[in-house]
């Protein structure tokens, strides 16, 4: 129990870096993702500014056109570069003075357009050309403007049914795996960093004497410290899974959560047999901090804890399968997409743990083999 | 004296491995995650074939309009190509759509488009289809009209629209100038870690130094150019990890570049030379301290999402005014994107102003501090 109570002591000293790792996942791992999505077809509206210069009955036809089928946004001119940047908004439409005189007329008018260049600017534009098609045409044949946009507006009627078929709703899902791949970076970051900070401490030269010297065994005092390890990791599964219940509710307590669950404390248990080989291979604190900082970091850009493995090149993806946050990720990734849950859908989970699991043996045995090279040594 | 003083400083700044780590080695780490995690990420948002299947059905064999505007925009050698198609019967469709294989599927018996999910793919087929549908009624219009030549018009005249974007769009370049910001300003364990040994109640260094008769001012100089020689040459090698490796564009003004380089550094070192300073506690404290500061400063200058850096300008803009690490990421952002220097000198001149008055600070401290004994 002296132990343990050491133990806890010194992951009490560092408290500041749980909370922060978990601050990061509340932030991060939570609040990025909205909730409106439902299983209904919802069109993709892109966000476009336009600046209308004219105020005619022809460009305010426009304008409503675009409002129905565009996010309409209104921004100041002034920062429309800046919105056009950080992809606040996709198309810029500007319609200049005169336009309704000049389209009447049948003078060439162009307008003038800004683009982020990216899949909801091109869809913008298509939009936009849509439009334009039928009033160049409607604009030629007719000279009354009220009869013009009534005929507008009827050849851009749609007639489409859009059906949805998946049953499952796939962003409440994704809000769940985008949780989970994120606490792989803070389990991965608090679970090495605590735990080798803590047994650094125990190996401190002026403690390890006094440990040497008291009445425990040697090897009944490591036991203790292992034990203590494993009660740690526990409660750190425990927090980020409680944290994941609150934050999901019922999306979370069903037999997918649980596997979700499963699958979060067999990777915390990775975690810390990496934890107990670093921390048998490096005694310097400082050193550890910047090795956990690398590793968590490395693991959590490659393997899609940040960034989506949809969005990762093929490249970095093969990397990653060294990783062990890569099994771990691959199978929140499998499993919210997973409309039925049964054996045969579960295989790939169940692949991906088998080696998880195999990694952490290796751990072992590596620590081992460490371990007693070091006890030769000494 | 002041070369002696000079010299030590730089042998103590040299020696210090986890201050060379965190100074010279983690940024270029941190920018080789970041080069591999987003080299993907604005490839992304550019155009690619979707794949679809149409029912073959009577009601699409028999529409001429359909079946030739489907064959131009699924055919390879078209510039309308956009359509990777497959015609299939309704079963086969269904099974392709459920195993993600295709993105919506359209029977135009029914006139329905069957998608998965709703998402841009599937608005892009619902937007083409609905552009078809505009053109046949504008055609049956005409033809009621008797006016053949536009109908010809109509399908073959395109409508011109004048494209006046930047040509530099790239938002990920954000992350890489918030990792020099990051660095800059993590430069400031280099200044503060030299003034520790200067101080007392931090390195019993201090007593020696305090006692000494060496004028303070020529101490803290050379003490401040030693810091600025190490933190130019990281931040002169993040540089050229940057331009060389990552490839990081940073616009055409090179010469500017190098200034808020420059500047950024001063920045952090007078940082740095404050929180030693002016902070009455141990060396851990002020280092959790500094970094903890450094990542807020990073975290809404937009290192973490660069969203966040354009909710802070617009919300909060007073916040990223006084941001150290949003000047320097702004300056950069400035030279990439605007055409004009208005905003780089603006950035300029807050970053001189930010260290001008951490530096009268830190000496107000410092002069009080020996005054006293």
């Amino acid at each position: 129990m002296t132990v343990f109570k050491t133990f806890l002591k010194i992951v009490n000293k560092y408290k500041g870096t749980i909370i922060l790792y978990t601050m990061m996942l509340l932030v991060f791992g939570v609040t990025n993702l909205n909730t409106k999505e439902t299983t209904s077809f919802i069109e993709t509206k892109p966000d476009v500014v336009i600046i209308d210069e004219d105020n005619s009955k022809l460009s305010n036809n426009l304008v409503n056109y675009m409002k129905k089928n565009t996010d309409l946004r209104s921004i100041k001119e002034s920062d429309i570069d800046d919105a056009l940047f950080f992809r606040d908004v996709v198309y810029v439409i500007y319609i200049p003075k005169n336009y309704q005189e000049k389209r009447l007329n049948q003078e060439d008018i162009s307008l003038k357009i800004k683009s982020t260049n990216t899949y909801e600017g091109a869809l913008s534009e298509e939009i936009l050309k849509r439009y334009l098609e039928s009033e160049k045409v409607y604009t030629k044949n007719y000279n009354n403007i009220n009869t013009i946009i009534s005929k507008i507006n009827s050849s851009l009627q749609s007639s489409v049914n859009v059906k949805t078929v998946s049953k499952i709703d796939t962003k409440e899902q994704s809000r769940i795996s985008r949780y989970f791949n994120f606490a792989s970076y803070s389990i991965m970051a608090v679970v090495i960093y605590i735990i080798c900070l803590v047994l650094t401490s125990f190996k401190e030269k002026n403690v390890n004497k006094r440990i040497i010297i008291s009445s425990t065994n040697y090897q009944e005092h490591n036991k203790l410290l292992l034990y203590s390890s494993f009660v740690y990791v526990f409660l750190i599964w425990l927090l980020y899974s409680l944290l994941g219940v609150i934050i999901f509710k019922n999306e979370i307590l069903n037999l997918k959560g649980i596997i979700y669950l499963g699958n979060t404390l067999i990777f915390s248990f990775v975690a810390l047999t990496i934890a107990l080989f670093i921390s048998s291979v490096i005694n310097n604190k400082n050193a550890i901090s910047g090795i956990v900082n690398v590793f968590a970091l490395g693991q959590a850009f490659l393997c899609g804890a940040f960034i989506p493995t949809e969005y990762l090149p093929d490249t970095v993806l093969k990397i990653a399968h060294i990783l062990p946050s890569y099994y771990y990720i691959n199978s929140n990734d499998i499993l919210s997409k997973m409309e039925v849950v049964n054996l045969i859908n579960l295989k790939p989970v169940i692949f991906n743990s088998i080696i998880l699991l195999g990694i952490s043996i290796l751990f072992i045995i590596l620590n081992n083999v460490v371990s007693r090279k070091k006890q030769i040594v000494g | 004296m002041f070369l002696h003083n000079f010299k030590y400083s730089l042998k103590i700044l040299i020696r210090n491995k986890a201050l060379l780590f965190w100074t010279f080695l983690f940024p270029l780490v941190l920018g080789l995650f970041f080069k591999m995690a987003f080299s993907n990420i604005e490839k992304q948002e550019t155009f690619k074939v979707i794949d679809i299947a149409i029912i073959d059905n009577d009601a699409f064999r028999n529409d001429l309009v359909y079946k030739e505007v489907f064959k131009d925009l699924g055919n390879k050698n078209s510039n309308n190509y956009m359509f990777n198609i497959k015609y299939l019967n309704e079963l086969d469709a269904r099974k392709l759509l459920s195993e993600k294989k295709i993105s919506a599927y359209i029977d135009f018996n029914k006139e329905d488009l069957v998608v998965n999910q709703s998402g841009v793919n599937e608005t892009i087929v619902l937007n083409v289809i609905n552009k078809i549908n505009t053109n046949k009624k504008i055609i049956n219009d005409l033809i009621q009209e008797n006016n053949y030549l536009e109908i010809n018009n109509l399908l073959t005249s395109d409508i011109k629209l004048e494209d006046e974007s930047s040509n530099n769009l790239s938002y990920t370049m954000i992350e890489y100038y918030t990792l020099i910001a990051m660095s800059a300003l993590y430069g400031a364990l280099i200044s503060m870690t030299i003034i520790n040994y200067k101080l007392p109640k931090i390195k019993p260094s201090g007593y020696l130094v305090s006692v000494s008769p060496i004028k303070k001012s020529i101490m803290i100089i050379g003490d401040l150019l030693a810091s600025l020689l190490i933190q130019l040459l990281g931040i002169g090698i993040l540089l050229i990890f940057l331009v060389l490796v990552i490839k990081v564009d940073f616009g055409s003004n090179t010469l500017k570049v190098l200034e808020l380089s420059f500047v950024s550094s001063i920045a952090g070192l007078s940082f740095g030379l404050f929180i030693g300073s002016c902070l009455n506690t141990n060396e851990n404290a002020k280092t959790g301290i500094l970094i903890a500061i450094t990542m807020i400063f990073c975290f809404l200058s937009g290192m973490m999402g660069i969203t966040m850096k354009y909710v802070i300008d617009k919300n909060a803009r007073f916040l990223n005014l006084i941001n150290p690490a949003n000047m320097i990421t702004d300056g950069f952002y400035s030279l990439y994107y605007y055409n004009t220097l208005d905003r780089f000198n603006f950035n300029i001149l807050s970053l001189l102003i930010f260290s001008l008055i951490l530096i009268v600070l830190s000496i107000l401290s410092l002069r009080r501090k020996y005054d006293s004994i």
